[in-house]
Order: structure tokens, then C-alpha cells, then sequence
């Protein structure tokens, strides 16, 4: 409770300071808002809710939230640069991230079906803003419109989700809900609908197949500064609010949807990476690339005891942002796949964060995807091998995508130009490769 | 640049010669890093490979010493991770630590190829990591299968524990891993990555990759699988295995005969050769497995030296294709000589190492069935066809190339450290076969 105060009062300010058009000033308010947040998170160890003391119920604990804190503060300072040409904004976008976070650190607190709706919708709407704010751009005009009509559906049908589930076992609190449902309930279709209709409205915020179609158009109508936080933040929040959902008011289900959970997996792994390869905008591919990696999370589900999902969205965060901070550098609003060619040659950094980001995403160890994905695969093999067996087949086809990005950014330029970059993408990318880097030590 | 390379690579060398000569044969030393899972440990087999991995680093270091390659600073970083990978799959003691090492060669190696070789599109190269990310995944499924039946991790744990129950699961583990070592060693229908990569390779990758990485594959399979999945699945998968390799003797042979390029030659030879080791691999026989490791040792030996020719031929003609060649020997007659030596070494004539690891390997497939060691002999005659050729084409005939500058003097310094170690361990193979044998006794029957 304590960080989400905390982010609303400096997102209030940030709006202050930002009419006054001062840069930097609303980069340290923003920055120092969600440090403050991360440390008031660290100190109160576990959130105390009620569900805490449900014997095999497992809290949210603070370093979810911290992960939350740092990941938007990488994507401030990533994103900083493409924030302060726009002077006239600069408050507004801060203060949206910011109210937008505090929505993610609702939904990744498990208490009641309620919570859930209302962190998700603030999680959204700041979003939809932030894709729709580049005002001359068609493209992302476009992408506003499309997510936040397909997003409100989604709401929708998950509020009819909770709706049934509530007409089911009479209560919106989810340690009732699994004690009512723990009885035998599951035999009501009131119940059973209820839940698919909850899945199908978290597995459209997490961008699984098959409620992907806005990822792509909306990925690429975004801009960079925007991308590098929805696509992390968002997925992070979505895959913890199933979890939590899922892996525990619904585990005596488990049987049921376990087989859909795996279809999904299966269809999100393939259909992702397939696509991502005949990509020639750097957002698609990033939006594709993503699908698949949704899928990876969800296999987080198949063993509700333990569920190992934190390494790996640290590590689809900390490679992710990474490339967007590349892409930025390497066509500073544009998308075109054909500028990445010898940008590694630009700038030594540069070359190093490419190389460790692409093999993380790659899985390819000692980085930190890959210990991720052997996490994930780790928990999954004994429940549903075939999926996880199928899911090492299609990352393979992932590591076809990102070598082949990162053969098109080795490949040697017959001119070499040099390129600076600015001292907070530094920052950023600094602290990201050594994040992936140093994973073997958290295991 | 290019000393700091040398003098590193040759001080590493030193230190693992002189701690060898600090250690007893007969036991283990164990280190610990404090990361769970990954601890180290040594033993004799260890010892060898490793002195091998740091002599091979060395000779190549000292081989392109005035080729440009050794002048980039990229290279000499990644030469030395690769070699901190290749130390780690040889020395750590849990089945996870030998896994991540194992891939984590696989990334030095690759932008050595991708930034130094002549790859005009990038198809083969992603052929070659393709091919060998395939592998590294079946074998990571396996891993994590083997740890989860067994719940243990470390190598002497997992040796002690009783497979036999988990039935046909073991032939299913023991498949993902042999699956990697097929990719890597490379086995017969799993190999076409291999000569395209190696001719567009530049010749310090090829060497790294023929002299050093395939012996991951072979260290594997002789110090983790085999002994680990003794029974059952060893069993089912030993005659597949060993007809792979006899189809592969044979195979790679006829198409060395046929080929015109040096480096494919030398490729398709590699791979008959490998063949060899790993049928007698699979036979499980514990002084077979001695004589295997004197051969891995020695193909390591005639790995280096011949495409170190072919890298010297390459680089001063800019060709290797031997109808493009002829009468170089006279022209560079210590070139010729060197070049002759190595002939006969990978020729296996008595007295070098490549003799006895040879002859005893054969003999095992003999005594245990006459067919196949009638098969694997092939071996020896039509080796002599393929390396004669490779050799008196470029070498004699009609003067097709009058300019050739003879061997310099680290390039005579390396042809005459290989030689001086196969004509040793060809004398006196006995100093490895007696070394390894305390801990190959816990990988046979």
C-alpha cells in the first residue's frame, strides 16, 4: 500500500513540475517517486493481506513489486531522451507511468476479484494515452484506437468472468472463493464459464495467442520510449495476476484447464516465433517476439506448488529493453529493420549489450534467460512434458529470429560511423547486460 | 596484441604441466565456488583433457602468429572465454555446470566464425549453431529429466544411483544426450554442418573447433553418459551408435577420395576418423577407452597440423582446391617435409601415436564382431588413398605456383612440437593409458 501512495503522490507532482516545462527536474521526481516506492516495498518484506495466512497460499512477496519499480525506471531512463523533446508533455508522460505502475502493483497483490479489475483497468487506461500521444502520427492514432477498444472488450469480458464466478460461490474475496470452490462447486458451469471468461481476459492482457491481434499493430504504433515500458511492465503484472489466480484459487481445477493452458502455450510459442522471422519492422518483431515469450510464462502454471516465473521476466525485461534502446539509437522514430545493419559497429556498448540481450533471448547460458526458461521448463517437464518438449522445439525457432537480428547488426559496414549515445541510455543499457550477466548468482 | 596472446595462452599452459605434475593419478580434487550448481573437480582424464585444451590454444596462438586474425583484439578475447568454456566442461562435477559450460562455448566460437570466416551468407553459419542449438536442447531436456528422476546432481551422486528402475525413460535420456554428441561429434547423418563450416572457417575457428570441440562431445560420452546409463539404455543404444560411426568410417572416407577442396578433405577425414573413437567408445571396455583417449589426443595432434597446412597453402595462394595446385615442393621444401610428416602421422604408421590408438581399437571391434572390424579397417587403406592424394597433388606434379614463401619459424615450431608428441605418445603411450586408467574404471562394466 504503502509504494502505490507513495507513486501517486510523485505522479501528482511530476504533473506540477511538468507545467512548468522543467526536464529534469521531472525525471528526478519520477525516478526518486519509484525508488522510494521499491524501498517501501523492500521494508515491508510481504504484503499482509488477508489471504497470508491461508496456510498454502503463497503472497506476492516485495520483490515482485521491486522488479516492477526497477523495470519502469529502466524504461524512464531508456526512454528520457524521446520524453524531453516534448517539453510540453514531459509531466504528462511521467505521471502517466507512474499511475499506470500503481495499477500493475495492484494486480500483482492477490486479495479480492475486485482488486484485480480495478488494478487492471488503471494498468490500461494511462497506457492507452500513452500509445495514442504522438498526435501527428496515423500509426499511432491507429494503434490508441485498436487497443483501447479491443482492451475495454477484454475488461469486459473479464468483469462478466468475475460476475459468474461471484454468482457461483457468493463471494469476490479469493481465499473464499477457493475454499467454496474446494468443495466441489467446480461441478457448476456458473464456475466453469466464470473462470474461462478470466483466463480469456488475462491471457489478452499478457498478449497470448489466440487474444493477440492488437500486439503488433498496437506495438508498432507506439513509440520506443513507450514500448520499452508495455512491453514489460504490462506482461509482468498480467503473468503474476494469473498466476496467482490460477496456480492458486483455482488449482483444484487443475485438470480442466491445464489442457487449454497448454494449447495456448503451444499455439502463442509457434505462431510467435514463425511470424517473427519474415518481420521487417523492428516493433513487429518485438510485438511477435513477445507473444512467444507470453506463452514461455504460461508454462509458470503447470506446477501451481512452485511457480519459478521471476527470473524469467526479469530476464525477458532486462533483454528486452535493451533492443528498444538500440532500435532508438539505430532509427531514432522510425522502425525499419534495414537500419539495424552494422549498428553494432557504432558504438562498442552498443555491440556488447546486443550480443548479451539476443543470446538471453536466445537462452543460451550462462545469461539470464536462459536460466528463465530452465526454471520455467524446470517445474513443467514432470507435469506436461509434450508441451514442454513442443515449447523447447519452437524457442529453438526463436533462436533462428534472434540470430538472425543479430547477424544483420554484426554484419560489417564498408563505411564506419561512430554514434554517442546519450548518458541515461547509457545507464540503461549498463545496467541491463550486467543485470543479464550476473543472473547465475540468483539462482 | 598478438604476444599477449601467446604469452597468455603459454602461461596456462605451464601452470596445468606443472600442477599435472603435482597430482596422483588415483585421486579426485574437488573445488568449490559456492554456486550451487556448479562445482568443480578433477581427475586424471580431466588432467589430460585439459593440458590438451591449453596445448591446442597454445599451438594455435603460436600457428597464425603472423596471420591478421591473432592482431584483433575480438579474437584473442574470444579465443580465451572459449577456452574458459571448454576448461569448465572439462573439470565440473554436476550434470547442470557441465551443460551451461558446454553451451557456453558455443558463443565465443560463433562470432569467431561470424566476424573471421568468409561466410558470404550467413546460411551456413546458422546451420552449424542451428544444428548444434538442436542438440544442446534435447541434451538440456534430458538434463533436467535426469536430475529430476534421480534428485541428484553431482557426478559420483548420480553415478551411484540406480537407473534400472525407471526403465525405457532411461533410453529416452540417454537419446537426448546422444543426440548433442551426434551433432557435435559429428556422427553420420547428423554431419552435414561440418565440412561447409570448416572450408568458409578461418583456419585458427577450424582448428578450435576440430582440435578442441569436438572432444567435448567425445569427453562426454566417456566420462558422463556411458557410465551414468550403464545397463539398459547403454545396451540399446550401442549397436545404433556403433553402426552410425562404421557408416561414417566409410562415408567420410569415399567422399575425402572424391573431393578437390583441402579443407573438405581434411573435414571428411576428421569425421572418418571420429568414427572410430566412437564406435570403440561404445563398446565399453575399459583399456579400449585407454586407447580411445591416446586417439583423441592424437587426432587432436593431426587435426592441428593439417589444416594448418591447408591454412599456410590458403593463405599464400589464396586457393585449396588441389587441381589449382602443384609442385610446391620445390619450390618450399621445408614446407614439404613438415607437410610429409604429418601425412604420416595421420596416416597411422607405427611408431606415432595414431599406431596404437588405431590398431587397439580396432582390435576391440574385432573381438567383438569380426564384420564390423573388418569394416573399420577400411579405415587404414582408404586413408592412405585420400592422404596421399591430399598430399602429392599439391605438392608434386607440374609447377602450377612458383612463388610460395617457405615456413616461417613459428610454423616449423608448431609442425615440430606436433611431431615430437606423436612420435612420444606413439613410443610410449603408456603415459597416458596408465594416467587415465584409475579413472576410467569407473566407466566400464
Amino acid at each position: 500500500m504503502d509504494s502505490i501512495v507513495i507513486l501517486f503522490i510523485s505522479g501528482l507532482l511530476g504533473l506540477f513540475v511538468g507545467m512548468r516545462q522543467q526536464t529534469l527536474l521531472s525525471l528526478i521526481i519520477a525516478l526518486g517517486g519509484i525508488i522510494l516506492a521499491a524501498l517501501a516495498a523492500f521494508f515491508r518484506e510481504a504484503y499482509h493481506t488477508p489471504l497470508a495466512n491461508y496456510s498454502n497460499y503463497i503472497p506476492t512477496p516485495a520483490y515482485v513489486i521491486i522488479l516492477l519499480c526497477f523495470v519502469t525506471l529502466l524504461a524512464i531512463l531508456g526512454g528520457y531522451k524521446r520524453y524531453s523533446q516534448d517539453k510540453d508533455h514531459i509531466g504528462d508522460y511521467f505521471s502517466l507511468i507512474l499511475f499506470s505502475l500503481c495499477g500493475a502493483i495492484m494486480m500483482v497483490q492477490p486479495n479480492d476479484l475486485m482488486l484485480f479489475f480495478i488494478g487492471l483497468e488503471i494498468l490500461s487506461i494511462p497506457i492507452y494515452v500513452l500509445v495514442g500521444i504522438e498526435k501527428g502520427s496515423a500509426l499511432s492514432a491507429e494503434a490508441a484506437v485498436k487497443y483501447f477498444f479491443t482492451g475495454s472488450f477484454a475488461s469486459a469480458i473479464l468483469l462478466f468472468g468475475i460476475a459468474l464466478l461471484y454468482g457461483a460461490t457468493g463471494s469476490f474475496q479469493l481465499i473464499e472463493i477457493q475454499s467454496n470452490l474446494a468443495f466441489g462447486i467446480w461441478s457448476s458451469p456458473l464456475a466453469i464459464i466464470g473462470s474461462l471468461f478470466i483466463l480469456a481476459g488475462f491471457v489478452f492482457k499478457i498478449g497470448a495467442v489466440p487474444f493477440h491481434f492488437w500486439g503488433p499493430d498496437v506495438y508498432q504504433g507506439a513509440s520506443n520510449a513507450v514500448l520499452m515500458y508495455m512491453s514489460t511492465v504490462v506482461k509482468i503484472a498480467g503473468i503474476y495476476a494469473i498466476v496467482n489466480v490460477f496456480g492458486q484459487v483455482f488449482r483444484d481445477s487443475y485438470l480442466f484447464w491445464i489442457d487449454l493452458i497448454s494449447i495456448i502455450i503451444v499455439l502463442s510459442m509457434f505462431y510467435g516465433y514463425i511470424t517473427a522471422w519474415k518481420q521487417n519492422s523492428f516493433r513487429r518483431l518485438i510485438a511477435y517476439s513477445s507473444i512467444a515469450n507470453a506463452g514461455l510464462m504460461l508454462l509458470a502454471l503447470a506446477n501451481t506448488q512452485n511457480s519459478n516465473i521471476f527470473l524469467f521476466v526479469s530476464a525477458y525485461s532486462f533483454a528486452t529493453i535493451p533492443l528498444i534502446i538500440i532500435n532508438n539509437v539505430a532509427n531514432s522514430d522510425d522502425d525499419d529493420l534495414k537500419n539495424w545493419e552494422g549498428i553494432a559497429w557504432k558504438n562498442p556498448l552498443i555491440a556488447i549489450a546486443l550480443v548479451v540481450a539476443l543470446f538471453s533471448l536466445a537462452g543460451i547460458p550462462p545469461l539470464a534467460g536462459f536460466f528463465g526458461k530452465f526454471s520455467l521448463l524446470w517445474s513443467a517437464l514432470p507435469q506436461i512434458p509434450y508441451t514442454v518438449i513442443l515449447a523447447l522445439i519452437a524457442s529453438l525457432i526463436g533462436a533462428f529470429v534472434y540470430l538472425k537480428l543479430l547477424l544483420l547488426a554484426l554484419k560489417k559496414p564498408s563505411v564506419q560511423v561512430k554514434q554517442s549515445i546519450p548518458l541515461d541510455q547509457i545507464i540503461a543499457l549498463l545496467i541491463t547486460t550486467m543485470a543479464s550477466l550476473v543472473a547465475l548468482y540468483f539462482i | 596484441m598478438r604476444l599477449i596472446g601467446l604469452i597468455a595462452s603459454a602461461c596456462s599452459l605451464v601452470a596445468s604441466i606443472i600442477s599435472v605434475s603435482f597430482f596422483n593419478p588415483t585421486e579426485h580434487v574437488l573445488f568449490d565456488l559456492g554456486v550451487q550448481l556448479v562445482r568443480f573437480s578433477m581427475d586424471s582424464l580431466g588432467y589430460i583433457m585439459v593440458i590438451l585444451t591449453n596445448a591446442v590454444f597454445f599451438l594455435v596462438f603460436l600457428s597464425n602468429y603472423y596471420n591478421q586474425i591473432i592482431g584483433h583484439r575480438r579474437f584473442t578475447a574470444l579465443a580465451f572465454l572459449m577456452q574458459f568454456g571448454l576448461l569448465g566442461v572439462f573439470t565440473v562435477n554436476t550434470i547442470l555446470g557441465f551443460y551451461l559450460f558446454w553451451e557456453l562455448t558455443l558463443i565465443p566460437i560463433f562470432m569467431i566464425l561470424y566476424w573471421f570466416g568468409s561466410f558470404e551468407n550467413s546460411r551456413v553459419l546458422m546451420k552449424f549453431f542451428l544444428y548444434t542449438l538442436f542438440g544442446s536442447l534435447a541434451m538440456l531436456v534430458s538434463v533436467i529429466g535426469l536430475m529430476q528422476i534421480t534428485h541428484q546432481q553431482t557426478y559420483d551422486a548420480l553415478l551411484a544411483a540406480d537407473l534400472s528402475t525407471i526403465g525405457n525413460a532411461g533410453i529416452w535420456l540417454m537419446g537426448g544426450f546422444l543426440l548433442a554428441f551426434a551433432v557435435k561429434i559429428p556422427l553420420f547423418p547428423f554431419h552435414t554442418w561440418q565440412a561447409q563450416t570448416y572450408t568458409k572457417a578461418p583456419i585458427a575457428g577450424t582448428m578450435l573447433l576440430s582440435a578442441i570441440m569436438l572432444k567435448m562431445a567425445l569427453f562426454g560420452l566417456l566420462k558422463w553418459v556411458l557410465p551414468i546409463f550403464d545397463g539398459i539404455a547403454t545396451d540399446f543404444w550401442r549397436w545404433p551408435i556403433i553402426t552410425l560411426s562404421l557408416i561414417g568410417i566409410i562415408y567420410g572416407a569415399v567422399i575425402a577420395i572424391r573431393h578437390q577442396n583441402l579443407k573438405t578433405i581434411f573435414a571428411y577425414a576428421s569425421l572418418s576418423h571420429l568414427g572410430l573413437i566412437t564406435a570403440g567408445l561404445m563398446l565399453q571396455n575399459s583399456q579400449t577407452n585407454e586407447f580411445a583417449v591416446v586417439q583423441i589426443v592424437n587426432h587432436s595432434i593431426v587435426a592441428i597440423g593439417l589444416f594448418m597446412a591447408a591454412g599456410i597453402i590458403e593463405q599464400r595462394l589464396k586457393t585449396t582446391n588441389i587441381n589449382e595446385l602443384g609442385g610446391i615442393a620445390k619450390v618450399a621444401p621445408r614446407f614439404a617435409f613438415w607437410f610429409a610428416v604429418l601425412t604420416f602421422i595421420s596416416l597411422s604408421v607405427p611408431f606415432t601415436s595414431g599406431f596404437i590408438g588405431e590398431f587397439f581399437l580396432i582390435k576391440a571391434i574385432f573381438d567383438v564382431h569380426v564384420f564390423s572390424g573388418i569394416l573399420a579397417c577400411t579405415t587404414l587403406v582408404l586413408g592412405a588413398i585420400y592422404m596421399l592424394r591430399a598430399y602429392q597433388a599439391p605438392m608434386f606434379g607440374p609447377t602450377k605456383n612458383e612463388k610460395f614463401l617457405d615456413l616461417r619459424w613459428s610454423e616449423i615450431a608448431v609442425f615440430a612440437l606436433l611431431s615430437l608428441a606423436a612420435i612420444y605418445f606413439g613410443l610410449a603411450p603408456k603415459c597416458i593409458t596408465d594416467f587415465v586408467a584409475h579413472s576410467l574404471i569407473q566407466t566400464t562394466h
